[in-house]
């Protein structure tokens, strides 16, 4: 006999997302994840001052607004011509830096542990709703006091990020060129001494306890594994001394790593709200969800820490919820270290900055792996304003509908799972966080009713 | 880095204003003359940035906030529970004494539509739905950040879901913190205010005094250079970005004696000029937020 659970909201992630699952013989034999927000940055963005782009978009997530920073600023440059000096790019790349530790701390700790670690009861916000927690007592006390000592270092990262970017969330550093100000040796030495401090957070509490998790589930090695396609823009890569850093624009899809075209990404509307004109519909026969369905290839792909560490090397264990949740973790360090040459290699007083002038027209595409994933935003300009926006995001790849009948790349991954009291499905809630769903990032239209394929890009 | 003048009484007391109340509700708490409140964190159509502010709070810090100050009920973002177990922990409590705080803004779209929270015994429950029946009972209503204070980005032109605030839809009091995001200490001190002595003074536009009363071009540590008409051309320079489009003028809050993540910097200390995100009509009245024709001008 099939039953049909609803989990809504799925929690501790960033959005509103609700996932609906069929279960046979306790096997998941269908899933839809379904974003359930919309905003329409899309169209909101028409007619603005291109340059505004680099703030507005930000507003699109409050846990990882400087990504839309970086993809907005790098379409921009494109669609300026504009190469930013070396200097520049460390400099946002350190913020960009920054953004990856605040996130993976943060769901890691605040939105993944407790999956598996029972904290403090008596406080209302973790009273429990399932009863898997098998971590003895002394261990499960410990990562949950490392629970609440994660938030300084969240904080922390936040706080370096600042230090070059003004404030965060939503930042004023990063901008066409580099960043807004220049690094000072006030500013590089509070960078080195908080990194140091985030830097043994990592290592000597982070890395070990997600290892102690992975062993008494260890299980969770051969759930939630989905196609394993694996995907990345690249980030921290191709400096002109330094090289990369950290992984370039790669694929991974039937045991072969290739080089990422760009030119290859497509993106449907068959499952998600949107009419033939690609205006919203929330009447639409069969939709289910506001994410729609970018695809590389025309197959879908899983993007993020796993898919960047997988095609940097730095760890090839296998695909799946655990090994995601690892890789996220070992990248936190990964990160740390980049972060820590960049800083190195800044040079105090370098003003950046110039008197830019907008394009009369033009149009320019900033593809950039970030916290989550591969993320792009592509631009339009005509009379000297944003004539066209597009962005596709990390969690429209991992969360995207369905294309025919090919599922998403997050539904693929649950499709199969094991759940052993279907009253309290917490299998299929490791499996999704194991994505570091952004819902408030996911949800976007097109303007014009363009198909990404038909785009011109620069 | 670049720290504004603290030598003035007043204004190194206005700093401490968070941590003092704070540490005066935990006292209360502490020895029985204060019962913990119930606190709900509903968020709505946003970018969920406000919580991530909260937790980059410090004296206090959000597990100071959770363990000692109130009884955290709900949060999308950071709840254990999830499902029917979470929603049924939200409504739980309606009934009680509670502070309602809310983030995002309230889509009016085809009733609601485009923004659900939860389900409901089966029901899809809307952002709507849920500041409304949450809204009413509240002992207070704290509108957290410019969506919930009055649309914010999520309204901005053409406001394709018809965003507004979240007064729109509430017939009573609601205490306001505009700013994307709110600043950590404008909430937490509105809140132990709360706690302590209820509603805190308001401006006509029902903003707490005691953060939103001076605007950022009054206490701005480059004011020196507007006053001699020294003016910025780019981003990048130390001087007054009036002409770059900076919107201090017409922003009263307190960035420039309190700043931002642990007081280590803020936008203008950056560079970069202010974009009004903590004054009503952020983002469209405050656009174009960097402006380089403005200089040409003059």
């Amino acid at each position: 006999m099939t039953e049909k659970i609803t989990i809504n909201p799925v929690t501790r992630i960033s959005g509103f997302l609700e996932i609906e699952a069929e279960i046979a013989n306790n096997l998941v034999v269908n899933a839809q994840t379904k974003g359930m927000m919309f905003r329409g940055f899309e169209k909101m963005l028409l007619g603005r001052n291109p340059f505004d782009a680099v703030y507005f978009t930000q507003r699109i997530c409050g846990i990882c607004s400087t990504a839309h920073s970086m993809a907005s600023t790098l379409a921009l440059e494109n669609a300026m011509n504009f190469v930013p000096t070396e200097q520049g790019r460390y400099l946002r790349d350190i913020i960009h830096g920054c953004e990856f530790l605040q996130n993976h701390l943060r769901h890691f700790y605040q939105y993944t542990i407790p999956d598996f670690v029972k904290l403090p009861e008596e406080y209302p916000l973790f009273k429990v709703d399932h009863m898997d927690y098998r971590l003895p007592k002394k261990l499960n006390d410990k990562i949950a006091k490392d629970y609440f000592d994660s938030l300084d270092f969240s904080r922390r990262a936040h706080q370096m990020l600042a230090i070059l970017g003004g404030k965060a969330p939503h930042n004023h550093g990063i901008f066409i060129g580099g960043i807004t100000s220049q690094a000072t040796i006030d500013k590089i030495i509070s960078l080195k001494s908080i990194l140091s401090e985030i830097q043994t957070f990592i290592n000597e509490i982070m890395i070990p306890d997600v290892y102690e998790i992975a062993n008494y589930y260890s299980e969770y090695y051969q759930i939630g594994k989905g196609y394993g396609n694996l995907l990345s823009y690249g980030c921290f890569y191709n400096y002109k001394d330094l090289g990369t850093l950290y992984v370039n624009p790669l694929v991974y899809a039937n045991n072969t790593i290739s080089v990422f075209n760009p030119d290859d990404i497509t993106q449907d509307n068959e499952y998600a709200f949107f009419d033939y004109k690609n205006d919203p519909d929330i009447q639409k026969q069969h939709a289910y969800s506001w994410v729609k369905a970018p695809r590389y290839n025309n197959v879908p792909f899983e993007v993020g820490p796993l898919a960047r560490q997988w095609l940097s090397g730095e760890y090839r264990h296998g695909i799946s919820v655990m090994d995601r949740t690892i890789a996220r973790v070992l990248e936190a360090g990964k990160i740390a270290s980049v972060l820590k040459i960049l800083i190195d290699n800044l040079i105090p007083g370098v003003s950046v900055q110039k008197e830019y002038v907008v394009p009369e027209k033009s149009s320019g595409r900033g593809l950039v792996d970030t916290t989550r994933g591969a993320l792009g935003h592509w631009v339009y300009i005509d009379d000297g304003k944003i004539s066209f926006y597009q962005i596709i995001t990390p969690s429209a790849w991992n969360l995207s509908t369905q294309t025919g009948n090919m599922k998403g790349t997050a539904e693929q991954a649950i499709i199969g799972a094991p759940v052993s009291n279907i009253s309290s499905p917490v299998e299929i809630g490791r499996i999704i966080r194991s994505f570091d769903p952004c819902v408030s990032c996911a949800t976007h239209v097109y303007t014009g009713g363009e198909l990404i394929n038909s785009i011109q890009v620069v | 880095m670049d720290t504004p003048d603290l030598q003035c009484p007043y204004q190194e007391s206005r700093l401490k204003t968070t941590s003092s109340l704070v540490n005066q509700a935990k006292s209360n708490i502490t020895n029985g003359i204060l019962k913990k409140r119930n606190l709900v964190w509903l968020e709505l159509n946003g970018c969920s940035g406000n919580i991530i502010s909260l937790l980059n709070g410090q004296d206090p810090d959000f597990q100071y906030l959770i363990t000692q100050m109130t009884n955290f009920i709900y949060s999308n973002s950071l709840i254990a529970a999830e499902g029917t177990a979470a929603i049924d922990q939200l409504f739980s409590v309606i009934g009680s004494d509670y502070i309602l705080a809310v983030e995002g803004a309230v889509s009016l779209k085809d009733n609601g539509a485009y923004n659900i929270i939860g389900r409901n015994n089966g029901k899809l429950v809307t952002g709507l739905e849920a500041v409304k029946k949450l809204g009413t009972s509240a002992s207070y209503v704290i509108a957290v950040g410019a969506c919930a204070t009055h649309g914010g980005v999520s309204a901005a032109r053409p406001n394709p879901t018809h965003c507004v605030g979240i007064q729109s839809v509430l017939q009573r009091k609601v205490i306001k913190l505009p700013g994307c995001p709110c600043h950590p200490d404008w909430f937490m001190g509105t809140l132990a205010y709360t706690l302590l002595y209820g509603e805190s003074p308001l401006d006509n536009r029902d903003r707490p005094l005691m953060f939103y009363s001076t605007t950022i071009h009054e206490r701005c540590p480059r004011r020196s250079y507007f006053d001699r008409g020294i003016f910025a051309s780019k981003l990048g320079e130390e001087t007054c970005m009036f002409k770059i489009g900076c919107r201090g003028p017409v922003t009263p809050i307190d960035c420039p004696v309190r700043q931002w993540n642990g007081h280590v910097n803020w936008p203008i200390g950056d560079d970069s000029p202010c974009i009004g995100c903590a004054q009503f009509g952020f983002p469209d009245a405050m656009e174009p937020f960097i402006s380089y024709d403005t200089t040409r001008e003059g």
